[in-house]
C-alpha cells in the first residue's frame, strides 16, 4: 500500500503558510494512501486558482483544465478510461462561477467523479476580489460596497439537480476531511464534497477561527442522511452571515446526503464499457452503415 | 436533337413549399430512386431557419453522365404552393414542367410565370389523390413525386420500393397507402396535354455509388478511424452529424456526448482525449467560437484530437442554414499564442470521408488539434459518390504508448529516469504514455510546462522558449504529412483557377464543361491550408497566364493567404457572400468572360437555352 507522500512529488507547494489548502493536501493524500490507490489507478483534475497549482504537487496523473472547466474533461475521462478512477478538484470561484453550468450538469449526470471543491468565498489567486460564494454584503476589492448578490448554494444546487453523494467538510479537521474522502471516493457515482478552506490572505472575515466556533459534525448529530428534503432544508439554514452570532449560527460539516443504486451516466451507456484508446486498434469496418445510406 | 452544351445528359427538378411539407425527405426519396437505378444525382436544399412555414426547395440534379454539383436550371418545378411558380419559374428551361395542384391555384401568365409561353403546365389535383387515398395532407408530396415521374415516362416500380423501405417499421397499409398515391399521382401526369422532352437515357450501371450527405461522409470517416468519443452541442449544419453518431454510436462503441454547450463539448474532447480515446467534435462558426480557448488548450497540451469547424455565413449567429467560406482565417488564428494546428478543407463528399480518417492519423502523429473546414454546401447536400474507400483507412497513432511500464521506452524517460511526458525532440514530438501505463505520471496542463507538465517552472524562460520551438517544430513534419493541393487540366492553360473546401464542386463542374468546348483552363484546389502549401500553390501562379481566385467570403481570406505567403499577384478573383453556392454555371460564364467569350446567365443564374436531347 502506499504511504501518504508517495502522492507528492519534489515540487515545493507555493501556498501561502497556514492556507487551508495544505490541510486538504494532506487529507487527500491520507485517504488515497488508506484506500491503498496505486498512482496508476486514477487521473487527478485541476480547475484554475490556487487550489489548481496542486497539480504542480501532487505525484499523480494529472489534468490542468481551464478556468472554470475541470468537470467536461473529467466526465469525459471517466466515460472513457472507465477503468479509471477519477478526483475533480475545483475552486468555488473555479468551478461555482465560470464552471457553474458544468456543475449543475455534472450533478444530474451522475457520471462516476469525486468532487473536492475548495471554497474560501475569495478569489486568492488574482487577489482578494468576491467569489460566488463570498457572503452578501462581504465588502472586497471588486465590490468595494460589498456584494449584492446571494452566495450561490452548492449544496442546494447538488440536491436540486439530482447529485448522489453530498458532503461538507473543513479544512481545519483533517481526520474528518480524511473521511469524508474514503466515503466520496468509494461512492458509486457522483459525489461532492465542499470543503471550507479558509483563505487566510484575503478573506479576514470567514477565518479559520470563525468556523471552529460554528462547525459541528452531521454524524454527531440526529441526522438521517437519506432525506433529500430535509438536507435541502439544512442547506438554506446552513447559510453563513456576517453578522451571524457563533451560538445561533452553526455550519454542518459531514455527509448531507447521500442515495446508493442509482445507475451511472457510464454504467447507462453501453459504449462506456472499454476504455476509448481500445476502440482505435484497427479500422473500424463501416461498409455495413456505408451500404444502408 | 443534341442539348446545347455545357449542360450534359441530365434532368433537374426543384420542388418547392413552405417548411413541413417534407420536401426534403420526399426529395431525397426521390434521389434514392435515381441513384439505385444507376443514374448519378446531387441534391441542394434550401430552407430558412425555421420549422414550419417560410420557403423551402429541393433541387435534385440526375444525370446519366458523371457530375460533381448542383446546377442552376430545372427541367419539373414540383409547385405545392404558388410562391414556389412566383419565384422559381425563371429557372424552367424552355419546355419544361410546371407541376401544380389547381385547388392551390392556377397560374396566371404573368403573375405566375412571368410572361412565358415555353412552360408545360401540368395539372395533378395532388389534394384530391390524397384525399381520395384516406391520406393526410403531408402526402400530397408523394403524390407529386409519382407525378414527376409519370411525366418523365418512367415507372413507379423504384418509388415504390423507396416508399416500402421508408415505411418498413409502420403496418404495411402505410406503404400501400402511400403507393396507390403515388400511383394516381403518375397516372394524372401521364395524361398532360404536353409531353416532357427531356427524357433520360437509360443510364448505365454506374457501378457501387454511395448517395451519402457530408455530415454523414464525415461520421463515417470518423468510425472508420476508430473514434471513441464525440462530443457536440447542436448547431446548423453539424447537428446532423452528431445525429449519425447517436444513432450508430451505442452499436459502434462511440461515447457520443450532447453537451450542455460547445465548451463543454471542447473541454470533454480534452478529456477523452487525455486518456487515449479518439475524440472529435464539430461546430458551426458561432460553436467554434466558444470553443476556441480549449482549443488553444488542445494547442499547449499537445492533445490529439479533430474539430470539425463546418462554417455558414456570420458573423454571431449570422445565416444559420446558408453557406459561406468565411471563417478561414478564422480556423487559422483562433486561440490567443501561437502552436501548430493543422486545418484540413475537404472538397467533396469523398474527401470528406478521406480527410477525417487522416485528420484522426495526423492528431495522434503531431499530438496536436486537427481542423476539418467545410461548410453548409458539403454537410448538408447529398450527392453519389463512388463507394467511399474504406479498404484505404488505415490507423497511425504515432508515438503513443498505451500498454506496459514506460520505464521500456528509454526515449519517453528524462535523465533521472522518470516519464518526460513534453520531452523536448527533434520532431517536436515527445513518446505519450497513457494514464494507466505504469510509471507515467504526468500532468496535462493548460499552462505552459516543463517537459514533465508541471506549470511553476516553466515560467523559467529557457524552459518556455523550449517547450514553445518543440512544438512549433512539428509544423515541418506536418508539412510532410498533410494531403498536398489537387491539381486539375493541363499544365499549360489559358485561365488557372484557385479554390479551396467545397467550391471544388462546382468548380470542377465548370472545368468539365470547358474542357468539352475545348478550352486549357486548369485548376488547384488547396486542400491544406495550414501548413499552407506554399511551394505548390507558388509553382501553379507562377506557370498560369492568368489566374482567377474563387471563394466564398467577401474579404478574398485566400486570397490574401496567398498574397502572404507566396507574394504572388492575384489577377482575377470571383467572390460570393450572399450565403448561396457557387453555382458552376456562375464558374463558367466568369471564365467564359476573361476568355472573350461571354455567355449569357438567365436572371436566375441559368445558362439559357435548354434543347432536348432525344
Amino acid at each position: 500500500m502506499p504511504e501518504a507522500k508517495a502522492f507528492t512529488n519534489t515540487n515545493k507547494p507555493t501556498w501561502c503558510p497556514g492556507c487551508g489548502n495544505h490541510g486538504m493536501f494532506l487529507a487527500l493524500q491520507r485517504a488515497l494512501a488508506e484506500l491503498g490507490w496505486e498512482k496508476r489507478e486514477f487521473a487527478m483534475f485541476w480547475g484554475i486558482g490556487c487550489h489548481g497549482n496542486g497539480a504542480d504537487f501532487y505525484d499523480v496523473q494529472g489534468f490542468h483544465a481551464l478556468h472554470g472547466r475541470s468537470l467536461p474533461p473529467a466526465s469525459a475521462y471517466a466515460l472513457t478510461r472507465p477503468d479509471q478512477h477519477v478526483v475533480v478538484e475545483m475552486g468555488d470561484g473555479d468551478g461555482y462561477g465560470l464552471g457553474l453550468g458544468h456543475f449543475v450538469h455534472a450533478c444530474r449526470r451522475n457520471v462516476a467523479l469525486t468532487v473536492i471543491a475548495h471554497n474560501n468565498q475569495i478569489y486568492g489567486l488574482t487577489t482578494g476580489q468576491a467569489s460566488p460564494t463570498s457572503d452578501h454584503l462581504m465588502p472586497t476589492v471588486s465590490t468595494p460596497q460589498g456584494v449584492l448578490e446571494e452566495p450561490v448554494n452548492p449544496i442546494g444546487i447538488a440536491l436540486a439537480e439530482g447529485a448522489t453523494f453530498i458532503a461538507r467538510g473543513f479544512a481545519g479537521d483533517i481526520a474528518h476531511l480524511t473521511s469524508l474522502y474514503i466515503e466520496a471516493l468509494t461512492h458509486d457515482g457522483f459525489a461532492l464534497v465542499d470543503v471550507f478552506q479558509p483563505c487566510v490572505t484575503w478573506n479576514k472575515i470567514n477565518t479559520f477561527a470563525w468556523f471552529r466556533e460554528r462547525v459541528y459534525k452531521l454524524e454527531e448529530s440526529d441526522w438521517d442522511a437519506t432525506d433529500r428534503v430535509k438536507a435541502f432544508d439544512l442547506s438554506l439554514t446552513a447559510f453563513h452571515e456576517l453578522t451571524c452570532a457563533p451560538d445561533t449560527c452553526k455550519m454542518p460539516i459531514g455527509v448531507y446526503f447521500r442515495e446508493t443504486g442509482k445507475p451511472t451516466y457510464g454504467q447507462s451507456t453501453p459504449a462506456s464499457a472499454e476504455p476509448g484508446w481500445r476502440r482505435a486498434l484497427h479500422p473500424r469496418d463501416v461498409s455495413g452503415i456505408m451500404a444502408k445510406l | 436533337m443534341s442539348q446545347t452544351a455545357p449542360y450534359g445528359r441530365e434532368v433537374r427538378i426543384r420542388i418547392g413549399g413552405p417548411a413541413g411539407f417534407g420536401i426534403k425527405a420526399a426529395g431525397q426519396s426521390l434521389a434514392r430512386v435515381f441513384a439505385q437505378a444507376g443514374y448519378r444525382t446531387f441534391d441542394l436544399t434550401e430552407y430558412p431557419s425555421l420549422i414550419k412555414g417560410g420557403h423551402n426547395t429541393y433541387h435534385l440534379r440526375v444525370s446519366a453522365d458523371p457530375i460533381t454539383s448542383h446546377v442552376m436550371a430545372t427541367d419539373i418545378l414540383v409547385a405545392l404552393d404558388r410562391p414556389t411558380a412566383r419565384l422559381h419559374i425563371r429557372e424552367l428551361t424552355p419546355g419544361g414542367a410546371l407541376i401544380y395542384d389547381p385547388k392551390d391555384f392556377e397560374p396566371d401568365a404573368d403573375a405566375d410565370l412571368g410572361g412565358r409561353d415555353d412552360v408545360c403546365l401540368v395539372p395533378v389535383p395532388l389534394t384530391r389523390i390524397v384525399d381520395d387515398a384516406g391520406g393526410i395532407k403531408i402526402m400530397r408530396n408523394v403524390a407529386a413525386l409519382g407525378a414527376t415521374l409519370g411525366h418523365m415516362g418512367m415507372a413507379l416500380d423504384g418509388l415504390e420500393s423507396s416508399i416500402r423501405a421508408q415505411f418498413a417499421h409502420k403496418a404495411p397499409e402505410i406503404a400501400a397507402q402511400n403507393i396507390a398515391i403515388a400511383q394516381a399521382g403518375l397516372e394524372h401526369a401521364q395524361g398532360a396535354p404536353c409531353a416532357f422532352p427531356f427524357a433520360l437515357p437509360a443510364a448505365e450501371q454506374a457501378g457501387d455509388l454511395v448517395l451519402a450527405d457530408g455530415n454523414e461522409a464525415f461520421g463515417l470517416g470518423a468510425l472508420a478511424a476508430g473514434v471513441g468519443f464525440y462530443a457536440a452541442y447542436p448547431m446548423t449544419p453539424a447537428s446532423s452529424l452528431l445525429h449519425f453518431m447517436a444513432k450508430h454510436g451505442d452499436a459502434a462503441g462511440v461515447v457520443v456526448k450532447h453537451t450542455e454547450d460547445e465548451i463543454a463539448a471542447m473541454n470533454m474532447v480534452l478529456g477523452s482525449a487525455f486518456g487515449g480515446t479518439r475524440s472529435m467534435c464539430a461546430t458551426a462558426g458561432g460553436g467554434f467560437s466558444l470553443m476556441v480557448e480549449a482549443f488553444g488548450f488542445a494547442g499547449v497540451s499537445e492533445t490529439a484530437c479533430v474539430v470539425g469547424l463546418f462554417t455558414r455565413p456570420g458573423p454571431a449567429t449570422g445565416l444559420p442554414t446558408w453557406t459561406e467560406q468565411s471563417d478561414l482565417r478564422f480556423a487559422l488564428h483562433a486561440s490567443q499564442g501561437e502552436f501548430p494546428r493543422v486545418v484540413l478543407a475537404p472538397g467533396d463528399h469523398a474527401e470528406a470521408f478521406e480527410y477525417t480518417w487522416r485528420a484522426f492519423n495526423l492528431a495522434d502523429e503531431l499530438q496536436t488539434p486537427v481542423i476539418l473546414l467545410g461548410d453548409s454546401y458539403l454537410s448538408d447536400n447529398r450527392a453519389t459518390s463512388e463507394r467511399f474507400d474504406v479498404e484505404a483507412v488505415e490507423i497511425r497513432r504515432g508515438k503513443l504508448v498505451a500498454e506496459g511500464d514506460v520505464q521500456d521506452h528509454p526515449d519517453a524517460l528524462a535523465g533521472d529516469g522518470r516519464y518526460a511526458r513534453y520531452k523536448v525532440t527533434e520532431d517536436g514530438v515527445s513518446v505519450r504514455a497513457l494514464p494507466g501505463v505504469e510509471g507515467a505520471i504526468q500532468v496535462v496542463n493548460s499552462y505552459e510546462h516543463d517537459e514533465f507538465g508541471y506549470g511553476a517552472q516553466a515560467e523559467e524562460a529557457s524552459i518556455r522558449v523550449a517547450q514553445n520551438e518543440k512544438r512549433l517544430r512539428k509544423l515541418d513534419l506536418a508539412a510532410s504529412m498533410v494531403p498536398p493541393p489537387n491539381r486539375f487540366g493541363p499544365d499549360d492553360a489559358e485561365i488557372s483557377l484557385v479554390f479551396f473546401g467545397s467550391t471544388k464542386m462546382p468548380a470542377l463542374q465548370a472545368l468539365q464543361w470547358l474542357h468539352a468546348e475545348g478550352h486549357a483552363v486548369n485548376a488547384i484546389q488547396v486542400t491544406t491550408l495550414w501548413p499552407f502549401p506554399a511551394i505548390e500553390v507558388c509553382r501553379f501562379l507562377c506557370d498560369a497566364k492568368i489566374n482567377l481566385i474563387i471563394e466564398g467570403n467577401a474579404t478574398g481570406q485566400l486570397e490574401g493567404l496567398i498574397r502572404e505567403q507566396c507574394l504572388h499577384a492575384v489577377h482575377h478573383r470571383l467572390r460570393r457572400y450572399d450565403g448561396r453556392p457557387f453555382s458552376p454555371e456562375l464558374i463558367y460564364a466568369t471564365v467564359k468572360q476573361l476568355l472573350g467569350e461571354p455567355v449569357e446567365l438567365n436572371a436566375a443564374g441559368a445558362l439559357v437555352a435548354k434543347e432536348d436531347f432525344n
